[in-house]
């Protein structure tokens, strides 16, 4: 049995997801978050085995909540579900811990399949082509590049910070800002 | 010519036309008082040939300026009449001629159709060239030790100069306050754009992705018939889905009216700094209806995108025809080929099918001409060319 929950601002896929989730054997969604608020609290309360992320949502986006979402104890591990997910997302996505990325146009067997994977423990993302990284180390400071090669690499952050000799903390800022600069950005209409 | 350089000159042939309308009454009101002038007063020994030569320039010149609006923002013409009006005083044999105030009217033109600083320069030149009129016809010593001809030579002198900074400045302000307008009316309607495609985006598509989601859960549980309606229903939402991401898209950055070979060579020039690949676009679709044209273009420029991101090749050539009933685009390169496996979360192959379903349009991916390569064709069902598109 995998426990989910579900983080989505939109009511209709909140819904939509829910009753797909549930229809299907062996995935059980625990409750349905709004936004960072109200997202806590649920965390906390159903302690789920995947956490299913809008990318788009009020106020933080969802790499920003993942990254806090993979400091709780026992972390679970984060989908991303997003309209916006294709490859670019990969990199901003892997830095800010995602474990899985679908697309929301994608069939509902896809996201199970994805989840069923997420809970045993695996990755679920595009593979990433040469021109993205080009392009991402073309973006990114020379500094950050150790950080970015070894998170490709799967190296866990203590890891990190002990081969580089840096500071943890130190480091968790270096990522943010990385993330910040790779992340597509979605526009919004002025004076949202 | 782009539609907004149209528009710039409609606006600007608008703006003519209410000074035209200023320079028809004053002329004619001018060459009603030199006809009076010349038949009270006796002014030259060939007076009859001089009402005879104004009455004719005056029609002459306000029909070809009338029916030929492009006349209205002419130099030459400008230059033609100025220099009529001054031969006009020459032939009065004297400046204070019964010609003046008509002379005077050939400033309108000018003076509203050229910036600011130029209709001034343009109205010094005329002071000046009025000014050797005089000097030819009568000013001499005796004018100047005058004080009432000195005067009334300084006012003569004067009076195009005041009509050229008045105009001018009239002029200037009404195009400023027309440029504010529309400036204004542009944000009003760009806002309103962003607006829709937020609400668009934000919305409505979220619900389509839940229904897509929903029923492709039920696409595995039913079989036969009901799986062939399932599988309708889902094409119909995925479709839906790309309608709408065109039109987001299009309120974004709309195609406003360029034909679907001009956009993609824009966007061949967009992506070709960043690539190695040498591209070329060659042919053309024609006119094609506004949504098929904006789906056409985002599926091939989409196709564009991906050669020039993920095949790494040398060559990328961009076919466009139009043969009877159907338009196609041809996308094609000699790089490494499609993967066999689709990567996972990519989502913009899936979106150029449900592009081409919106369309009606076929739309075939596969290994190019000798094997090698990606080769993205896309055909257009159109109907007979040039049809007009009904709303």
């Amino acid at each position: 049995m995998i426990r989910i929950l579900i983080v989505d601002d939109h009511p209709a896929m909140r819904t939509g997801l829910s009753a797909v989730l549930r229809a299907e054997p062996g995935l059980v969604p625990l409750d349905a978050a709004t936004s960072a608020t109200d997202l806590w609290p649920a965390l906390r309360r159903t302690k789920p085995d995947v956490v299913v992320l809008d990318y788009h949502l009020p106020g933080d986006d969802g790499l920003v909540l993942c990254r806090r979402i993979k400091r709780e104890l026992p972390a679970p591990a984060v989908l991303l579900y997003s309209a916006y997910a294709d490859a670019s997302l990969t990199i901003p996505a892997l830095l800010a811990g995602v474990d899985g990325l679908v697309n929301k146009s994608a069939p509902a067997n896809e996201l199970y399949d994805a989840i069923r994977r997420l809970a045993r423990g695996e990755r679920v993302l595009p593979p990433i082509s040469r021109e993205l990284l080009d392009e991402a180390a073309r973006t990114l400071e020379p500094d950050e590049l150790p950080v970015l090669g070894m998170t490709l690499e799967g190296t866990s952050h203590a890891d990190m910070a002990g081969t580089l000799n840096a500071d943890p903390g130190e480091l968790s800022h270096m990522i943010d800002r990385m993330i910040k600069r790779l992340k597509i950005e979605i526009p919004a209409p002025r004076g949202r | 010519m782009t539609r907004a350089a149209d528009g710039r000159a409609a606006s600007c042939l608008v703006m003519a036309s209410r000074w035209i309308t200023l320079l028809v009454m004053t002329r004619l009101l001018a060459a009603a008082v030199a006809v009076l002038l010349l038949v009270v007063h006796r002014v030259t020994a060939h007076d009859p040939l001089l009402v005879a030569v104004v009455v004719g320039y005056t029609a002459l010149s306000l029909v070809a300026l009338t029916r030929v609006p492009r006349l209205q923002l002419s130099p030459a013409a400008w230059v033609v009449d100025c220099l009529a009006v001054l031969a006009l005083v020459v032939a009065s044999e004297d400046w204070r001629s019964p010609f003046y105030v008509l002379m005077v009217t050939a400033l309108i033109l000018p003076s509203t159709g050229l910036a600011f600083r130029w209709a001034l320069t343009w109205g010094a030149a005329f002071t000046l060239a009025y000014f050797g009129v005089a000097v030819y016809t009568e000013l001499d010593a005796n004018t100047l030790e005058s004080t009432i001809r000195l005067e009334t030579i300084a006012t003569h002198l004067m009076v195009p100069l005041v009509v050229v900074l008045a105009l001018a400045y009239a002029a200037d302000v009404l195009e400023r306050l027309r440029g504010e307008r529309l400036r204004s009316e542009r944000l009003a309607v760009e806002s309103e754009r962003q607006r829709i495609a937020w609400e668009l985006h934000d919305s409505a598509k979220q619900r389509v992705h839940a229904a897509h989601l929903v029923l492709s859960a039920l696409g595995g549980q039913v079989a036969g018939p009901q799986a062939e309606l399932v599988e309708h229903a889902l094409s119909e939402l995925r479709a839906a889905g790309a309608d709408m991401d065109t039109s987001v898209a299009e309120l974004r950055t709309p195609l406003e009216g360029r034909s679907v070979e001009r956009l993609l060579d824009e966007r061949a020039a967009e992506l070709a700094p960043a690539s190695e690949a040498e591209i070329s676009v060659r042919g053309a679709v024609g006119e094609l209806p506004a949504h098929i044209a904006a789906h056409a273009y985002r599926i091939g420029a989409e196709a564009l995108t991906n050669a020039v991101r993920h095949a790494g090749a040398d060559t990328i050539v961009v076919i466009l025809a139009r043969n009877g009933s159907s338009a196609t685009i041809e996308v094609s390169d000699d790089g490494r080929g499609m993967p066999t496996v689709r990567r996972p979360g990519s989502n913009g192959l899936r979106s150029m099918r449900a592009r081409a379903e919106t369309i009606g349009a076929t739309l075939t991916i596969g290994p190019g001409s000798e094997g090698c390569g990606t080769r993205v064709q896309l055909t257009v069902p159109t109907g007979p060319e040039r049809r007009s598109s009904t709303p």
